[in-house]
Order: C-alpha cells, then sequence, then structure tokens
C-alpha cells in the first residue's frame, strides 16, 4: 500500500534524473504585476551568477534569503530587475540548490529569463517536476504532493488559499485526527480477536463513535465539491423572458465585483459571457437569448441554444419580470427564481427579489448564489478543510462506505473477525492519503489503553 | 567434519530444528545443556492460543513436531474466541508439563541420524575470514564441527533471575545459564541485546480451596492439533479463575520499590502484552482486580501454575499478595515467582531464512531472536531446520509469505522490524488473517513441507482425501433444500452451524468433524476471502519485486538519508519487505522502485 501510492504519482513522469538544473514560471502565463521563475539544482546558483549583476552575492548568499540585482544577457545587458530568493542544499520546497527569481510580470521579460536560463545549460521543467523532486527528497507526503499540484492549477484566490492551508496540512491534521479516532476503534476490536474472550472485559461496539467518525469522514469527503468549485469555477446562466431585465442584471454583476477578470463578447448574437468572480468562485456569467416564444428560425435556434447553455449551467438564475408574471418557471437544485423590478412592483413574499436598476437585492442574491454553489458551506473560514483532488474524495468515500458496511454487520450481530476486515479497510483508505497504518499501530494503541495478558 | 549440522538448545526451536535436520536426511547432532530438561515448558503450561494455535498446526502442516508433542500430553482442550469469528478463533491446550517433555526426549532418542549430546556451547568457530560458520567450542572444551549450525538458547544465554533482591545466572530456576557464549559472540560483532520476561508462582492444588473460585472446563470434545490423524483420547483436568482486589494491590504498591524492574536492576525490556502484576497494577491504577487463572500443571503433580500474576518481588511480598486473594488464602507456594533476563541476538541482522548476515552457515531461531512463547520458537526453529538443509542441498530458502502463514509474518516482522521488546504472534499482526485459519493450514503448507523433504508422502495423499472429502460435503449442502435456499446457503447465515444442518442431514454424520468444522468455515468466508484477494494481489506485486542482496544503495540516487542506512542494514529481498522497513520512506520505495526498472533487475 505504502509503496503503490507514489509509483502512481510517478506513473506520468519521464524524467526521472534529479542531477541537472531545472527551471520553469512559477506565476501564471499572463501579463501581471509580478512574475516568478522557480530554478532548481546543485549549482544552479554558480550557473545563473554570470547573468546576474551580483554574482558573488548570489553565490555566497545564505539560505533563505533574498538578493536584489539584474538580470542580464550574456552581453551584459540588463533584462529585468529582480530579487533573488535563495535556498541552500537541504532547504526550500524541493529541499535542493534552489533559487526563485521575482520579476516584472510582462510576457516579454518573462520570455527573455526564460530564453536566457536554457541558454546557460538549464533544462525548462517538466509539469510537477518541482514536486516530484520534493517528493524524492521525502520533503512531500502524497497529500501535500497533490496539494501543490492545485496550486499550481488553481485559478481563484480562495483555491490559492486553500491549497496553501493543506500545504500547512489542516487536511493532513484532519485525516489524521480521523485516523486516530479510526485506530482507537480498531484497537478496541482487535484486542478482542488478540486475546481470548475469558481474559477481556465484556465487550461493548463502540457503536456511537463509529457513527460520528463516518459523518465527519462523509463531511470531509462532500467538501470536494466545494473545493473543485473554488478551483473549476461555475456556469451561470441568466435566463428569462426577453424584457426580465437580464442585461441589467448581466452588467450589475460585472460591476458589483471587482475582480472582473475579461468581459467577452459573445461569439454569436445568442449569448454574451463574461468571467468575474463571486464571492471567490470564479464564475463563468452567460447572458443569454430571450425564452420567448421564436417566431423567425434564427431566433428559434437561439433558443435552442439557450437551452443547452442553461441544460449545461451549474446554476439557472430565472428573471422575472414582476410586472409580467404569466410564466413562473418552478425552482430546483439548479434554478433560482428571481423576480425583478422590485422597485415597480412589490414580489411574492418571501421570494427572491431584486431591482437590477436600483441594484436593490443584488447583495442577498450573491449570497444565495454563493449558498447555492456551494451547497452553504463557506470556504470562507479560516478553517476550513476541503478534499481537492478526486483521489483524496474516492479514498474518503470509500473508507465511509466501509465504516457503513461495518455498522450495518454490528447491527446484524456479525463476528468480529468479519466486521475487523470493514474497519482495517476503512484504515488502509485513510492511511493511503497520509501515510500508512501498520499492525503496530494497532498494538501500540491496544497496548497503551487496554490491561491485558495473564 | 563430524557433523552435517549441529543444533545448539534442547527447546522448542531445538527440538524442532533437529527433528528437520535429521528427517531430512543430514547427520545432525544437537548439544544441550541438560537432556533431563529436553522440552521443557518454562512458563505456562499450555500450547496454542490465539494466532499461536495456527503456528502449531502450521508447524505440524509443514512437517515438525509441536502438534504431536500435544497431542499427547494434552489435559485440557478450548477453541478460543468462537464467537468472534472463525477467522480468528484458535485452540488451545493445557499440558501435563512432564508428559510433553518426556514425549520430546522420546522422540529425538527414536530419530535415526540424530544425536543427542549434554554440554553447553560456549563459542562459534569461524573460518579464517571470520565469514563463515565451521564448529561451535563447548564448555568441556570440545571442538566440533559441521557444516551447519542451528542457534537457539532460549532464555540461558547469560541468563540472570531475579527475585526481588536476589539474583542468580540461570535460565530457568536453579538450571544454569549457558555463560560465555553470549560474551563471545559479543565480541564477534553480532548485535546482542538484552530482554527479560517473568513467570509466576506455582502452588499445591490441595491448599487451594477451589469452592471460592470459578470452574473453567474445557471443551468436552477434544481435537487433534495435527492434520495427521482425526481424533484423539486424553484425560480432562480443569482449570480455575480467581482474581486479586485491592488489598492485593496494596501489598503490591507499598512494596514496588522492592521490584529489581523498578530498582533498575534488571535493563533488558519486558513484554508490554503480558505484564507482570506489579506493572498492571502500577499503570492501571483504576482497575480494581485481575484475572487469574489457576491451571493444573500435569496429572502427577499437585503443582498449580498461577496465569496473571508473574511477578519479581522479592518472595516474602509474593507470600502476602498470593495469600490475599480469594481461594489461595492457604496456598502453599512451591516456586516462587521470577523474572529472567537473557541476551537475544537483533534478529534484523538475519535473512528471511533466518541465516546469519554476517556469518554463513549460521541459523539462527527461538527467543534468541527476540521472541517469545513456544510456538514461536517451534516455528522458527523448524523454518530454520528447514533452511539448513536447503543449504546444505544447495537449494533455494523456503521462506513463507505473509499471506500463507502467520510463521511468515513473524519470521518477516522480525528481520525486517526487528523487535524492542520480546515479540509474541498475535492476529492482529497479520494483514490476511481471513487466509491464515488453521484448519486450512494444510491446504497451504503440506505440499511445501513435502517439496523441501520433511512432510511424508501420506499426508500428502491424506490432504487430498480431505480435499475430496470437503467437496463431497459442499456438494451434499448444495444438493439439499432447506426451504427457499440450499442447505449451502444456509450456511451461510451466521446463526447457522453445521451442526444444526447435521441434526437434519444425517448423511453429514460419516464425515469426520474437522472435515465438517472446515467446510463451515469455508462457506461462511468466502465472500470476505474473495474481498481480500484484491489486496493480496496489490501486496504480492510489491514483493514480486525482488532486491538483490548485495544491492549498492550508496550507488541509488534519491535516497533519503535514514531510508538509505536502513536499507544497507535491512537489506531486503523484495521492494515489499523494504517498505515494511521503519524508517523508510515513500519517496525511497519510489526511489527504489525507479532504480529497479532501471537496473533491469525487475522480477528477476
Ligand atoms: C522465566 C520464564 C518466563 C517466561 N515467560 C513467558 C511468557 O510470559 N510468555 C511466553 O510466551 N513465554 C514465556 N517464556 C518463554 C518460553 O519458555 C520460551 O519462549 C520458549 O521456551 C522458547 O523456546 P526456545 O527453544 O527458544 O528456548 P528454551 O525453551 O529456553 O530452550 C533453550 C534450550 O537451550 C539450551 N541452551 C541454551 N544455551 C545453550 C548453549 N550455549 N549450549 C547448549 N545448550 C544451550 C537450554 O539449556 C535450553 O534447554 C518464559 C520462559 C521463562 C524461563
Amino acid at each position: 500500500m505504502q509503496a503503490s501510492a507514489p509509483s502512481g504519482i510517478l506513473a506520468g513522469m519521464t524524467r526521472y534524473v534529479t542531477d541537472d538544473i531545472i527551471y520553469a514560471l512559477a506565476t501564471a502565463w499572463a501579463q501581471s504585476a509580478l512574475a516568478v521563475i522557480r530554478i532548481s539544482g546543485e549549482g544552479c546558483l554558480k550557473a545563473l551568477s554570470p547573468c546576474f549583476s551580483r554574482p558573488k552575492a548570489l553565490v555566497e548568499a545564505q539560505n533563505a534569503t533574498t538578493v536584489h540585482g539584474y538580470i542580464r544577457t550574456e552581453a551584459g545587458e540588463n533584462i529585468d530587475e529582480v530579487v533573488a530568493s535563495v535556498w541552500t542544499d537541504g532547504h526550500g520546497y524541493t529541499l535542493e540548490e534552489s533559487v526563485e527569481l521575482s520579476c516584472h510580470g510582462s510576457l516579454s521579460v518573462i520570455k527573455e529569463i526564460l530564453g536566457l536560463l536554457g541558454r546557460l545549460g538549464m533544462r525548462s521543467a517538466e509539469g510537477g517536476e518541482f514536486t516530484f523532486r520534493a517528493f524524492l527528497h521525502g520533503r512531500l507526503d502524497l497529500t501535500q504532493a497533490e496539494a501543490v499540484q492545485e496550486l499550481v492549477s488553481s485559478q481563484s484566490k480562495t483555491a490559492r488559499a486553500l491549497a496553501l492551508g493543506r500545504l500547512e496540512g489542516s487536511l493532513k491534521n484532519q485525516i489524521a485526527d480521523f485516523k486516530q479516532r479510526l485506530l482507537t476503534i480498531t484497537a478496541s476490536v482487535e484486542v478482542q480477536l488478540d486475546y481470548a474472550e475469558d481474559e477481556l472485559d465484556e465487550f461493548v461496539f463502540p457503536r456511537e463513535q463509529l457513527e460520528t467518525l463516518r459523518k465527519d469522514i462523509a463531511v470531509l469527503a462532500d467538501t470536494y465539491q466545494v473545493g473543485r468549485l473554488y478551483r473549476e469555477g461555475a456556469r451561470i446562466v441568466l435566463a428569462g423572458s426577453t424584457n426580465a431585465g437580464k442585461s441589467s442584471l448581466f452588467n450589475l454583476l460585472l460591476k458589483q465585483e471587482r475582480s472582473i477578470v475579461s468581459p467577452v463578447k459573445g461569439t454569436t448574437r445568442d449569448y454574451i459571457e463574461a468571467d468575474l468572480s463571486i464571492e471567490g468562485i470564479p464564475i463563468r456569467l452567460y447572458d443569454t437569448a430571450g425564452l420567448r416564444e421564436g417566431s423567425d428560425a434564427i431566433e428559434s435556434e437561439g433558443i435552442r441554444r439557450t437551452e443547452r447553455l442553461m441544460g449545461q449551467a451549474d446554476l439557472v438564475i430565472y428573471l422575472v419580470d414582476s410586472t409580467d408574471v404569466s410564466h413562473i418557471p418552478s425552482e430546483d437544485e439548479r434554478t433560482i427564481v428571481v423576480y425583478n423590478k422590485s422597485d415597480l412592483v412589490r414580489p411574492p413574499k418571501g421570494r427572491l427579489a431584486i431591482s437590477a436598476q436600483t441594484g436593490e437585492g443584488v447583495t442577498t442574491l450573491l449570497s444565495a448564489i454563493t449558498e447555492r454553489l456551494t451547497g452553504g458551506s463557506h470556504a470562507s473560514g479560516d478553517d476550513l478543510v476541503v478534499i481537492e483532488s478526486e483521489r483524496q474524495s474516492r479514498l474518503l468515500t470509500d473508507a465511509g462506505n466501509a465504516l457503513e458496511r461495518a455498522s450495518a454487520l454490528v447491527t446484524l450481530d456479525i463476528p468480529l473477525d468479519i466486521i475487523a476486515v470493514e474497519l482495517s479497510e476503512a484504515l488502509q483508505n485513510l492511511g493511503e492519503l497520509t501515510g500508512e497504518v501498520t499492525p503496530s499501530d494497532i498494538l501500540e494503541t491496544i497496548f497503551s489503553g487496554f490491561c491485558v495478558g495473564k | 567434519m563430524d557433523y552435517d549440522a549441529i543444533v545448539v538448545g534442547g527447546g522448542h526451536a531445538g527440538i524442532e530444528a533437529s527433528l528437520a535436520l535429521s528427517r531430512i536426511g543430514f547427520k545432525t547432532l544437537l548439544i544441550t545443556q541438560n537432556l533431563d530438561s529436553i522440552g521443557r515448558l518454562s512458563c505456562n503450561p499450555a500450547i496454542g492460543g490465539l494466532s499461536k494455535g495456527n503456528l502449531v498446526r502450521e508447524v505440524d502442516a509443514l512437517g515438525g513436531e509441536m502438534a504431536h508433542l500435544i497431542d499427547h500430553s494434552m489435559i485440557q482442550y478450548r477453541i478460543l474466541n468462537r464467537r468472534r469469528g472463525p477467522a480468528v478463533q484458535a485452540p488451545r491446550a493445557q499440558a501435563d508439563k512432564f508428559t510433553y517433555a518426556r514425549l520430546a526426549k522420546e522422540t529425538l532418542e527414536a530419530q535415526p541420524n540424530l544425536a543427542l549430546f549434554m554440554d553447553t556451547v560456549v563459542d562459534l568457530v569461524l573460518d579464517k575470514e571470520g565469514k563463515k560458520l565451521v564448529g561451535v567450542v563447548t564448555q568441556r572444551r570440545h571442538t566440533i564441527t559441521c557444516r551447519v549450525l542451528v542457534l537457539t538458547t532460549g532464555t540461558f544465554m547469560e541468563g540472570r533471575i531475579f527475585i526481588g533482591e536476589y539474583d542468580a545466572p540461570n535460565g530457568r530456576l536453579d538450571e544454569s545459564a549457558a555463560i560465555g557464549l553470549g560474551t563471545a559472540l559479543r565480541s564477534k560483532g553480532f548485535p546482542v541485546g538484552r530482554l527479560k520476561t517473568g513467570t509466576p508462582a506455582r502452588v499445591r492444588k490441595s491448599s487451594l480451596d477451589f469452592s471460592k473460585m470459578e470452574l473453567q472446563d474445557g471443551e468436552e470434545i477434544m481435537m487433534p492439533f495435527s492434520f495427521d490423524y482425526d481424533s484423539i483420547d486424553r484425560p480432562m483436568l480443569p482449570c480455575h479463575i480467581t482474581w486479586t482486589n485491592e488489598r492485593t494491590h496494596e501489598i503490591i504498591r507499598a512494596n514496588i520499590h522492592r521490584s529489581p524492574l523498578y530498582g533498575g536492576k534488571i535493563v533488558g525490556k519486558g513484554p508490554r502484552y503480558c505484564p507482570s502484576i506489579e506493572d498492571k497494577v502500577v499503570r492501571f491504577p483504576d482497575r480494581e482486580r485481575h484475572q487469574i487463572f489457576v491451571e493444573p500443571e500435569g496429572e502427577g503433580t499437585e503443582e498449580m501454575y498461577l496465569n496473571g500474576i508473574s511477578s519479581s518481588l522479592p518472595e516474602d511480598v509474593q507470600w502476602d499478595f498470593i495469600h490475599s486473594i480469594e481461594g489461595l488464602e492457604d496456598a502453599q507456594i512451591m516456586r516462587p515467582a521470577y523474572a529472567v533476563e537473557y541476551d537475544f541476538i537483533d534478529p534484523q541482522a538475519l535473512y528471511p531464512s533466518l541465516e546469519s548476515k554476517l556469518v554463513e552457515n549460521l541459523f539462527i531461531a527461538g527467543q534468541t531472536n527476540g521472541t517469545s512463547g513456544y510456538e514461536e520458537a517451534a516455528c522458527q526453529g523448524l523454518m530454520a531446520g528447514i533452511n539448513a538443509a536447503q543449504k546444505l542441498k544447495g537449494e533455494k530458502p523456503l521462506v513463507l509469505s505473509r499471506n500463507e502463514a502467520y510463521t511468515g509474518v513473524l519470521i518477516d516482522d522480525l528481520v525486517t522490524m526487528g523487535t524492542q521488546e520480546p515479540y509474541r504472534m498475535f492476529t492482529s499482526r497479520a494483514e490476511y488473517r481471513l487466509n491464515l485459519r488453521h484448519d486450512s493450514c494444510d491446504q497451504r503448507l503440506t505440499q511445501k513441507g513435502y517439496a523441501v523433504g520433511l512432510q511424508k508422502q501420506e499426508n500428502l495423499e491424506r490432504l487430498q482425501a480431505k480435499l475430496e472429502k470437503m467437496e463431497t460435503v459442499k456438494e451434499l449442502l448444495a444438493k439439499r433444500r432447506m426451504g427457499e435456499k440450499s442447505a449451502l446457503q444456509t450456511l451461510k447465515m451466521p446463526e447457522i452451524t453445521i451442526a444444526d444442518l447435521e441434526a437434519q442431514m444425517p448423511e453429514l454424520s460419516s464425515f469426520e468433524q474437522p472435515i465438517l468444522y472446515q467446510v463451515e468455515l469455508d462457506v461462511k468466508y468466502e465472500g470476505y476471502i474473495n474481498r481480500q484477494e484484491r489486496q493480496i494481489n496489490r501486496f504480492e506485486k510489491l514483493e514480486s519485486l525482488v532486491i538483490d542482496a548485495l544491492m549498492d544503495y550508496d550507488a541509488v540516487e534519491g535516497l533519503s538519508a535514514e531510508g538509505r542506512e536502513k536499507l544497507k542494514k535491512i537489506r531486503p529481498l523484495s521492494v515489499g519487505q523494504a517498505s515494511r522497513i521503519n524508517g523508510v520512506r515513500n519517496s525511497d520505495i519510489a526511489v527504489l522502485i525507479l532504480h529497479l526498472d532501471r537496473g533491469g533487475r525487475h522480477g528477476k
């Protein structure tokens, strides 16, 4: 178990050598204020120094210090002003000698620096290779390695914060806590199998502990959806009849949030889309053609597309004109019905109402959207732990299922040796998340908790 | 060369090792300190128990002797943990300790090819390079040469017993320790350490008041441990149960400072799973009472064993606390409780064949490897004997896997992880225990015993016959309807036993009990065994990635410093084994797999 897991991570890796210097852009390939370029491998400082304005300072830098200077071409022309953060061997992310260059985030600067590094004999890293090295050098366990992978591909700030939180071990701690609780339950069963019945006190299966643990695991497993939401974002489609005020709401929402990425013009006349973020969730918002009976062929084609869009959406905001409530769609998991023009006509009590004109009710709408997308679990608190990878989610779900089966077997009064099989399966699943559980862990728990032995 | 093989020590490990070697056909000498103490049950007069009962049956399936010895000396038989489920239940028997030891010696004496000699080995003789074993030196200055040696010194190597302030160089009470060998091995560079264990007092039967105790009878029907026959007929004696009380604990607490353990006289580590009564009182102060089993030591003796209150407190304290216990108020103490501390050799210095990594042709087994218990000793003795014979034949060692025998689990644990305390077998040490049921040991191991030249042809045939009978029973069950279901399906229900079916299916009665019993377990288990299969496949994949014993770990790039040190020390023979070494990380295993792939050693 312990060893098969890493082979999974390695499966995609084509370069296993760790004796050369690798580099990569650590920030996104986009115009931005600041970019970070990461370099790792024995001798990287020396290799970089000829093209650094203060070679001596760079080569002699202490671990975890920064050196300010200029990156220059081989001909000595300045490319950019940078801050080099230096880690010596045995430190830093990869535990190798490494340096991070913070430079200006213009694409031309980035390109030029990367090109220079290549000419200095360094190799462009493959996806995940820094993590792989960190992993090889024992810096990361699997959950951490996965967190890094997601950090790299994370789209939004919250996803980034969540990924960071996990690196610091909040997920690890959470799972370790589950593991400990399960270990206690398992030990109470195993001791019954290790010692004869007449040597032990009357045994009552720790039913309640098992149940609460199972529930807690399920809650964590469910956060996978939330994690994915913050990472991959959601599609929201504005729908409703033509003059329900969709476009006003569309524009209002874009204005509401400062973090608009790029309002993109729709490729067809059927809808317009824009990226924004609502309470940290990356959202692609679609303003669709009106849903009214199409008379001409082009319009009914537009409506078909709208319907398709709605079908793919994570959430449909169905806007109803309060002044014309002839058609009210039914609300379901994926649909929020919102009454617009609340400034003109009072919408029915208890329903979501806004005025796209005055902006009334929009804040409520925003939180309704978040609520709906996250299923109520908000990622805003510091303490929220979410599962972000498919694998973690699967292992937790499997563990939960095994516990559920165990619980069912207890009800049926099935002998402990079989129940123990389910418990050990659950333990193994948890173990695969943070590090294995060995029989000696179980015995250790037995010996420390029970007075056994003739 | 005087002998093909020498076995040192006539305890439970030595008995199996010497019988295996001589039965396979090698001229063997057993040297032991005292011929009168061959096969002595030093501690508890019982064989078997949870997972230990499985060990006994594994020994038997491979062609060892322990099951025969207990089958013909038992005075009570029980199946433990029946209600906990078939996978973990196991047989346990009280032994008549005199009969047991006498049978052991008789068996050795009756064995062709096997010589017995009373002396104490004090040193090993190595070749010039110090890399190969060539013989032994004894206390009476004999030098005896051999091609392979199995060392089984039990609790005797530099043994010392403790009773309060008293201590003496003994392996058992008033039996001389083997002095000199431990020191000699230390100076030869063997990783020798100290461990300790203890035994309770023996009291006189006629001085006890059994009316104040709870009676504990055995099963009505005794079943043999051995697969070689289907029934046994032995006299039955009951055990009794009594309890310590607050008064007992007070006496112990008031005198705890007089224990050699708490006084720091004993340095060796004792077993946590089998604590002395003073340990229990100190570690679990809230418990009002501790259980004591009063067990007969045999038919022809009044000595009764007080299971549960081993101790190393001074005799006057033992006297007081024993007399504070119900039913033992007037107990006559015949032998005091004592602790023994002895030399053991770190088993991480052994290959899975139990051959030493330091000195070729030297095999080590039993308590010397840091274990405790007769069954643990016997299974190692047997494996060491078999593998010493394999070595003599120039054949590959027989290494049992963790998914085919508790013996495999035990040896793998020892050589891979070592031990900090006397190692005892537990069911929870085995990952795949559904596959390790005691009643199916013969199916897993008899063929292997035969292949190494130990099992008899007739036992192989008996196994065949057994399998056929089981098939027949299963067919009968499948054909017979019981309401909606077949009898086979009915048997899957937890509350239905095969005995229940037997009442309605008289045709089953013509089959032996062990056959019916095993069919019952097979049927009840099927679904779960299939589920475990998946895990086993994954386990086997890693086991099949073979690593050369001479692998140069310094040339493997990317190993963590600690991982590298551990790998160099243990020299695992498979990636699976490597993954179980403490301190070897996931990343090290990843690197190893990569390295093996690159080096092309993969699977060869
Ligand atoms: C005081 C005491 C307490 C114990 N408590 C427990 C317990 O709590 N739980 C438990 O499971 N087991 C206990 N046992 C352990 C059990 O007796 C052993 O595990 C088992 O007997 C080990 O078998 P063995 O073959 O390794 O060694 P032993 O049965 O000890 O046999 C070793 C034999 O080798 C002989 N010998 C040793 N060195 C030499 C030499 N150099 N030359 C010639 N002959 C030699 C000895 O005389 C002895 O006959 C206890 C034993 C003792 C003495």
